[in-house]
């Protein structure tokens, strides 16, 4: 089991060091997806053994491992796998054209994997201490690769990401601490009182009013991390400056592992406070839904247009652990590994058309099907996926959080979501249709370099996940869910 | 746990040394020079060492006298000299221009917030404190005004000093109100935050040299 845990953290890594030591960029990069490859193999076998046995404990409650964090490292390493494939061609493409030195290769590469790595760390820390300096120092690697490019504007985009980032999550450390305190009275050594299983076994002895300003802090500090309205502000930014597979890893894997702390923040405070969490949440929710959904409407570059739908998205599953209940954690969970394999999908798809356009504005794409046939096709079905059209998964997932909206809250909210969803759908496809059936008069890609294996299969993979995810959902994966709630609930 | 009473000659060194560290959020808040802005954090975190000994002196804890040369060596000497040396000397900063409000302004907010701090926690709401005395309002107060200096400073340098101070407040919070996280998330903590400042760093040399400046105001070309 602790070859597992060790594993799950080590694997992401083995590309980078091969690079280091000398291995050239394409067979690192390879290695490197291998190695995501591997850490999903991982994060199933946890996923396995933990439904059968139950959590595992290691380091007196350093490592913690249950349902909940396999499921969320299951989400993590497939967008790692996808991302990682993607990024060979997009780094290689870039070197070639001289846009990126083989040094700034180099810290992508390492940077990449370090993010990773750190991200799959935090799923597995059962420390709330450590949870805060692992989901910082993820912060902090992934910022290096929103600046990499080194133009003026990713200098910018990744100062915003980085001091907003870092105040907020300064404020969810504030809120652990609080939580620290309220578990003064207990009989517990220092190191327990910040074990996440200690203090959800002890859940209803914490102390109520620091209990409450603990998990306020932490719900706003690691909101930001998240991109919960109004803390959003840095993520459009860093979202359309960092290169493609790595907004991919941005969207699909850094917000889910803030929402993950959420979630574990909020499972405590839930014993004793109840409906108050669920409210908070329901709050932030909806104005990231509604933020998101509004500056869709006007974002021009498409890019950006992807970033606002990811806080629309993380709006909703915000949303569905406010709906509480059985109904609303298991919309909540299938939207998280729903919403990061259509978002990573599509910031890969960006990715290309990025290389081949050289443009971010969506205006001056038009008619991707004709010149670039595949890239049209998963661009439409993506986008049909992420706004929730049937035959795809998200389309369950909301599907199910809408009706766990009528059974918690009553029809009102479930109506306003609908309502927003709406909005979503027009603002995203009226853009992304633009771009793939358009009429010409654009600029035509100067050269149309043909696809690589490479890049194309992580495109054909997370549509044709998607796709399975709309009409089936495994037995296992619905074990893994179900017993994620349990964890938690 | 024992508390440490107000009265006693540890949580008289204490106190005081809280308002200090609130006289230097202060004093920064107050001031134009990047050099002063450096000095003053530096003496903020020698003041926040300091704090952190004399707990370590009242519990007998290992772990906090770690803590304490920890943070005079990172905080007190090794941040402020990085600082120093990469940005204001390398980059010729001397006056911060970049403000949205006035100082008068910025210290009148200042202490509205520092009211407001005193105002909502009350020493009496929190039974188990490790100190019976005014410490956690006061580092509540230097967390806001941190947070003030990064709202009301523009640039770049600004905001990261401004985001130190936050920091230091944040610890001064928890050696008074737990004692101290276990070491190791201590020093993980620590090792976030010397990463943090090294990017930063970087960062804002990479915008000054493209665009001759590093102010914030300045940089507009991503937005909407």
């Amino acid at each position: 089991m602790i070859a597992l845990v060790i594993a799950l953290v080590v694997l992401p890594l083995v590309g980078a060091a091969a690079h280091l030591l000398g291995v050239r960029t394409h067979a690192a990069g390879l290695l490197s997806a291998a190695g995501g490859a591997g850490a999903l193999g991982c994060a199933l076998a946890l996923a396995v053994l933990t439904t059968r046995n139950g959590p595992y404990r290691a380091l007196s409650g350093f490592i913690y491992v249950d349902p909940l964090s396999a499921f969320f490292a299951i989400t993590v390493a497939i967008v790692a796998t996808l991302a990682g494939l993607g990024s060979i061609g997009y780094v290689q493409t870039e070197q070639e054209r001289g846009e990126l030195s083989p040094v700034q290769v180099k810290l992508y590469v390492v940077f990449f994997a370090l993010f990773a790595a750190l991200m799959l760390a935090s799923l597995e820390a059962g420390n709330l201490g450590l949870l805060w300096v692992l989901v910082e120092a993820s912060t902090l690697a992934s910022a290096v690769l929103v600046a990499l490019e080194a133009r003026s504007s990713s200098f910018e985009a990744a100062w915003k990401y980085i001091i907003i980032s870092s105040f907020g999550v300064t404020i969810a450390l504030v809120g652990t601490l609080f939580l620290f305190y309220a578990s003064s009275a207990l009989a517990l050594d220092a190191t327990q009182r910040l074990s996440w299983a200690e203090l959800f076994a002890h859940a209803h002895a914490l102390q109520h009013d620091s209990l409450k300003l603990g998990f306020l802090l932490a719900v706003v500090g690691y909101g930001t991390k998240v991109g919960l309205a109004p803390m959003h502000t840095w993520l459009p930014d860093a979202h359309s400056e960092a290169p493609s597979p790595a907004s991919a890893m941005l969207s699909g894997a850094l917000l889910n592992t803030g929402m993950y702390a959420i979630i574990r923040f909020q499972a405590i405070a839930g014993v004793d406070l109840g409906r108050y969490t669920h409210r908070v949440l329901l709050v932030f929710g909806f104005t990231s839904i509604a933020i998101g959904a509004l500056f869709m409407v006007r974002s021009t570059n498409f890019k950006r247009l992807f970033a606002y739908s990811s806080i629309e998205h993380m709006g909703i599953i915000a949303v569905a652990l406010g709906f509480g209940g059985t109904l609303g954690y298991y919309g909540a969970l299938l939207h998280t590994l729903n919403h990061a394999i259509g978002k990573c999908v599509l910031f890969l798809c960006s990715g290309e058309i990025v290389l081949r356009y050289r443009t971010r504005v969506a205006t001056r794409v038009r008619g991707l099907l004709g010149s670039a046939p595949l890239l049209g096709v998963v661009l439409l079905l993506g986008s049909f996926a992420i706004v929730g059209s049937p035959p795809f998964g998200l389309f369950l997932s909301e599907f199910t959080i809408v009706r766990a909206g009528f059974a918690s809250s009553g029809p009102a909210f479930a109506f306003l979501l609908l309502a927003l969803l709406v909005l979503a759908f027009i603002a995203f496809m009226r853009t992304t249709a633009d771009m793939t059936v358009g009429g010409s008069g654009s600029d035509a890609p100067a050269e149309t370099p043909s696809m690589r294996v490479t890049s194309a299969f992580p495109l054909l993979a997370g549509l044709a996940m998607l796709l399975v995810l709309g009409v089936w959902i495994p037995g296992g994966l619905n074990d893994l869910i179900m017993h994620s709630i349990g964890a938690i609930t | 746990m024992q508390s440490l009473s107000a009265s006693s000659i540890e949580g008289v060194l204490l106190d005081l040394s809280a308002v200090m560290m609130l006289l230097c959020a202060f004093a920064c808040l107050g001031s134009k020079l990047f050099d002063r802005y450096v000095a003053y954090y530096a003496l903020q975190s020698v003041v926040l060492s300091f704090a952190a000994a004399v707990v370590a002196i009242h519990l007998g804890s290992g772990a906090l006298w770690a803590l304490a040369a920890l943070t005079l060596a990172v905080k007190g000497i090794a941040i402020p000299l990085a600082t120093r040396r990469f940005l204001l000397h390398r980059l010729d900063l001397r006056r911060d221009v970049a403000l949205s409000t006035g100082l008068s302004t910025s210290l009148i907010l200042g202490a509205f917030l520092t009211v407001f701090a005193y105002l909502a926690i009350r020493p009496g709401t929190l039974p188990h404190a490790l100190v019976a005395s005014a410490v956690v309002p006061l580092s509540t107060a230097v967390i806001l005004l941190g947070g003030l200096c990064m709202v009301v400073r523009r640039h770049t340098i600004a905001q990261l000093i401004g985001w130190l101070i936050l920091e230091n407040g944040v610890f001064l919070g928890a050696i008074t109100l737990v004692a101290t996280f276990p070491f190791i998330v201590e020093a993980g903590i620590f090792l976030d935050l010397v990463a943090a400042v090294l990017i930063m760093i970087t960062f804002v040399s990479g915008l000054a040299q493209r665009l001759a400046t590093a102010a914030a105001p300045d940089l507009r070309e991503l937005r909407e």
